[in-house]
């Protein structure tokens, strides 16, 4: 197992620098030029060239690539991902005031998404075709059918008409005030997690369903075990290897892609970030983001891999 | 010294517009003083977008203009309750030369900057060297409406001096614009552009703080130099992009006023549900919905394609259909059409696009387009803003209308920067909405943008003809002949379709009514300094 977890933690190290060195020539070959939109232009876009190459100068956009790159990686190896172009705030100090509510926004919404989603695709599958079965496949093609921001709006509609109470439009961390955080996350995690525990759900009744069918549980049920120990000992853990797969990588989506519902409810999050932060081709911030969001995705999956590996022993063993 | 209008008849009834936006609301109770003010709280308010930059120079976007308003102080201003009077700011009294090329203004005495600096005449100068002659690199958009100046000084710390090599019918219209703030000079000799991220201005209130994305807030400033001002003790803007849910905010108390504009459908659910506890003050705009035809770039370097497309739409029909989702109503050519500039319908009814017979003008476009060498039409990307009111709406109807010529047009929304940056700084474009929105309806304003070279010409185009006329209308005092002027601007570029008007805004300004003492200006970059308005209890 040791050598297992050294192995995957070792194979982070090149999967962060290709996504380092995608992320930063793919942001030096799309259309554009940063020095343009900071300059802004005078006189229908007529800047004076010494102008634009003192500003690449300043911005080290005259080096070559390579040394550009460098650059980049070293800061990023001390945690320094440069100062946005747009605002003139350092990318970490911009982050850090999004990053909370995202990853609260993704814990609550998985939090959501598994309580609700495991037992019901649980039951779903031990249920198969009963009127069980037929409500929980009607209510989870319902979460993949409907758009999240339509029942973030048709929430906040409700809310207003019929109680005249609307979502607080600011964030409040959990830690400042309990309650308005509450009232201001419960929609949105409601809106996310409907739409994950219906992608959940179905992945885990499908799952159940194949594993119910395996040799082993048919031994299990010739040797008279009750019910609740069949599904849930012997079948549940073994059908639970894609689910966690499922759970990790929309965990990671949720942090850096939720920009539509984001918008709906005015959270200041990391989708709508980066969203704006490519419009406005703010090159320190796209590559900050999308390498931290490539980074949450390969912590991610590193903790589901283990997961594997602690619910599946051929894994360690391999 | 005496005021300017006593000494120039004739610049007075330049400045003198009609005087009904004024009339409707002192008709509708919105009078000021009729309660006695009280003192505290936060004004709740929202938009629906980010600034791109802070420098209100620099921008022309509410998205600044609203935010940082209320932080600074102008030479002059629009008077808050009687659109479009003007009075001092930070002037307290000014004087015209008789050959009208000299203006000076003397100061109020004590005020200061935010960071403690002094306010002098020194600050102003710099401010108005930057807009009207602005270093290299920095971007200036309204400098084309100062051309007659000719040199600002400051002979002392309270007087400040404007030279004029002409006469100029607007200038002082133009001083007294929202947009031009007066900055610290010290700051400036550091950096131009530094007010694009940092703000040290002298306004009723004082920056709190911003998160872009998400709020802005101001708090009072105790050194404000208007006694007793402001009532307030600070104000919030929250940031949404989303229309509906800043319907819902108001709907729900969560923010007390949206400054811009409202849909009519939104606006009628929000007075549903919350009867008098809501205020809905409707006024014209001065701004206009259009589109920017890039006359550098293929097929639109053929007038034939530009007419084809400003004769495709029924201008008449879209006013019906999108005035309750958006607001937009009014047919007009550059000019409002109610202002006294504005052409007279019979005339206006004449020039290409503006036909009442919709078929007729659908035949001709088709005809043009033939000969132009597109008689099955073309595809071409018109590029928008990603704000929904009016932008989207409109450009749904603009897209439909083309299609029954054969032009097939992509809408792609964008991001206000990059929306900015394609249309004004780049060019990067075939067809863009471009709104034309001033703080009031002056000639210089709405014109200039048609002036060979002017950064807010999005179209490229240069016809000297119209650069002549443009200079010559700027320096004629006597409003008939200057009106002569504009109206043969108006039909050269529109003959020609070197820019192509769609129709003319009016406004839902929405607030509870516990917001007090705030007059709805026929646009929403005036009147946004807070320093009158205050909070009545519930």
């Amino acid at each position: 197992m040791r050598t297992y977890v050294a192995k995957r933690l070792l194979l982070i190290v090149p999967t962060l620098l290709g996504v380092a060195a995608l992320v930063f020539f793919i942001m030096r070959v799309i259309p554009g030029d940063v020095t343009l939109l900071i300059l802004g232009g005078d006189q229908a876009g007529r800047i004076d060239p010494a102008q634009i190459a003192a500003m690449k100068h300043q911005l080290g956009l005259d080096q070559p690539l390579l040394v550009q790159f460098g650059t980049w990686l070293w800061g990023v190896l001390r945690f320094d991902f440069g100062t946005s172009l747009w605002t003139g705030q350092s990318v970490i100090d911009e982050l850090l005031i999004r990053l909370p509510l995202s990853l609260e926004l993704a814990l609550l919404a998985s939090m959501v998404s598994v309580l609700i989603a495991i037992p019901l695709g649980m039951l779903a599958a031990v249920r198969q075709d009963s009127w069980v079965d037929y409500v929980v496949r009607v209510v989870s093609i319902g979460g993949l059918a409907i758009p999240s921001f339509w029942v973030g709006i048709l929430c906040i509609l409700l809310l207003v008409i019929y109680f005249g109470w609307g979502p607080p439009l600011e964030f409040t961390p959990p830690w400042v005030d309990p309650w308005a955080n509450f009232q201001q996350m419960v929609w949105p995690v409601v809106t996310v997690g409907y739409r994950y525990a219906a992608v959940t759900t179905r992945m885990t009744r499908s799952t159940v369903l194949e594993v119910l069918r395996e040799d082993y549980i048919r031994t299990a049920w010739a040797k008279g075990l009750r019910e609740r120990v069949v599904v849930v000992r012997h079948a549940l853990k073994n059908a639970m290897l894609p689910v966690i797969t499922l759970i990790g990588t929309e965990f990671a989506f949720l942090i850096g892609g939720l920009v539509v519902t984001e918008t709906v409810f005015t959270l200041n999050g990391v989708g709508r970030f980066v969203v704006d932060a490519v419009a406005h081709r703010d090159y320190p911030v796209v590559q900050a983001l999308v390498f931290l969001i490539a980074f949450s995705f390969v912590i991610v999956n590193l903790l589901v891999d283990l997961t594997y590996a602690w619910l599946d022993p051929r894994i360690r063993y391999r | 010294m005496r005021p300017l209008l006593r000494r120039q008849p004739f610049l007075a009834s330049v400045l003198v517009i009609a005087l009904t936006v004024g009339s409707l609301l002192a008709g509708a109770g919105l009078a000021p003083a009729a309660e006695t003010p009280r003192r505290g709280g936060v004004l709740l308010a929202v938009i629906g977008a980010d600034p791109p930059s802070l420098d209100a120079h620099q921008e022309s976007t509410f998205a600044n203009i609203e935010l940082v308003a209320p932080l600074y102080s102008t030479l002059l201003q629009l008077d808050p309750y009687h659109y479009p009077k003007i009075i001092g700011d930070l002037a307290t009294e000014w004087k015209i030369a008789p050959d009208g090329l000299t203006y000076t203004f003397k100061l109020h005495s004590g005020v200061k900057f935010h960071d403690g600096s002094p306010l002098t005449a020194a600050d102003v100068k710099a401010t108005y060297d930057k807009i009207i002659f602005p270093p290299q690199g920095v971007r200036s958009i309204r400098k084309n409406a100062y051309t007659a100046v000719t040199a600002i000084e400051a002979p002392d710390s309270s007087t400040v001096v404007f030279k004029l090599k002409f006469p100029s019918a607007s200038l002082l219209a133009n001083l007294a614009s929202p947009w031009n703030v007066i900055y610290p000079k010290k700051y400036l000799d550091q950096d131009p552009n530094y007010f694009k991220t940092h703000v040290v201005g002298s306004g009723p209130f004082k920056l709190k703080g911003y998160t872009r994305g998400s709020t802005f807030e101001g708090e009072r400033n105790p050194d404000y130099f208007v006694k007793d001002r402001p009532y307030l003790d600070g104000y919030k803007f929250y940031i949404s992009p989303e229309t509906s849910v800043r319907a819902a905010a108001i709907r729900s108390g969560r923010a007390w006023i949206e400054f811009r504009h409202l849909p009519t459908a939104e606006v009628e659910a929000i007075k549903k549900q919350l009867g008098d506890k809501i205020t809905v003050q409707e006024t014209p705009m001065t701004g206009q919905w259009g589109v920017a035809i890039n006359n550098t770039v293929k097929p639109f370097t053929d007038v034939r394609v530009r007419k084809a497309l400003t004769l495709g739409i029924d201008r008449y029909t879209m006013g019906k259909v999108l005035y309750s989702l958006t607001g937009l109503k009014n047919v007009g050519g550059l000019i409002r059409p109610d202002s006294e500039w504005g052409m007279a319908a019979a005339e206006l009814e004449k020039l290409p696009g503006f036909w009442r017979d919709a078929e007729k003008s659908r035949a001709e476009a088709k005809h043009l387009l033939a000969e132009a060498g597109y008689p099955n039409g073309f595809k071409v990307v018109l590029k928008n803003r990603n704000v929904k009111l009016p932008y989207q709406d409109f450009a749904v109807f603009l897209i439909q209308e083309w299609r029954k010529i054969g032009i097939d047009v992509e809408n792609r929304p964008l991001e206000t920067a990059a929306w900015f940056n394609d249309g004004q700084n780049t060019g990067n474009f075939e067809l863009i909405v471009a709104p034309t929105v001033e703080f009031m309806d002056d000639p210089d304003q709405f014109l200039g943008r048609y002036a060979t070279g002017s950064t807010q010409n999005w179209g490229r185009f240069s016809d000297p003809q119209v650069d002549d006329l443009f200079s010559r209308q700027a320096r004629t005092l006597d409003p008939v002949e200057r009106k002569k002027l504009i109206n043969q601007i108006e039909k050269i570029v529109l003959e020609n379709a070197y820019s192509m008007p769609g129709l003319w805004w009016t406004r839902n300004l929405v607030h509870w009514t516990k917001v007090k003492n705030y007059v709805a200006p026929p646009n929403h970059y005036t009147n946004q300094k807070l320093q009158d308005v205050w909070l009545a209890e519930e």
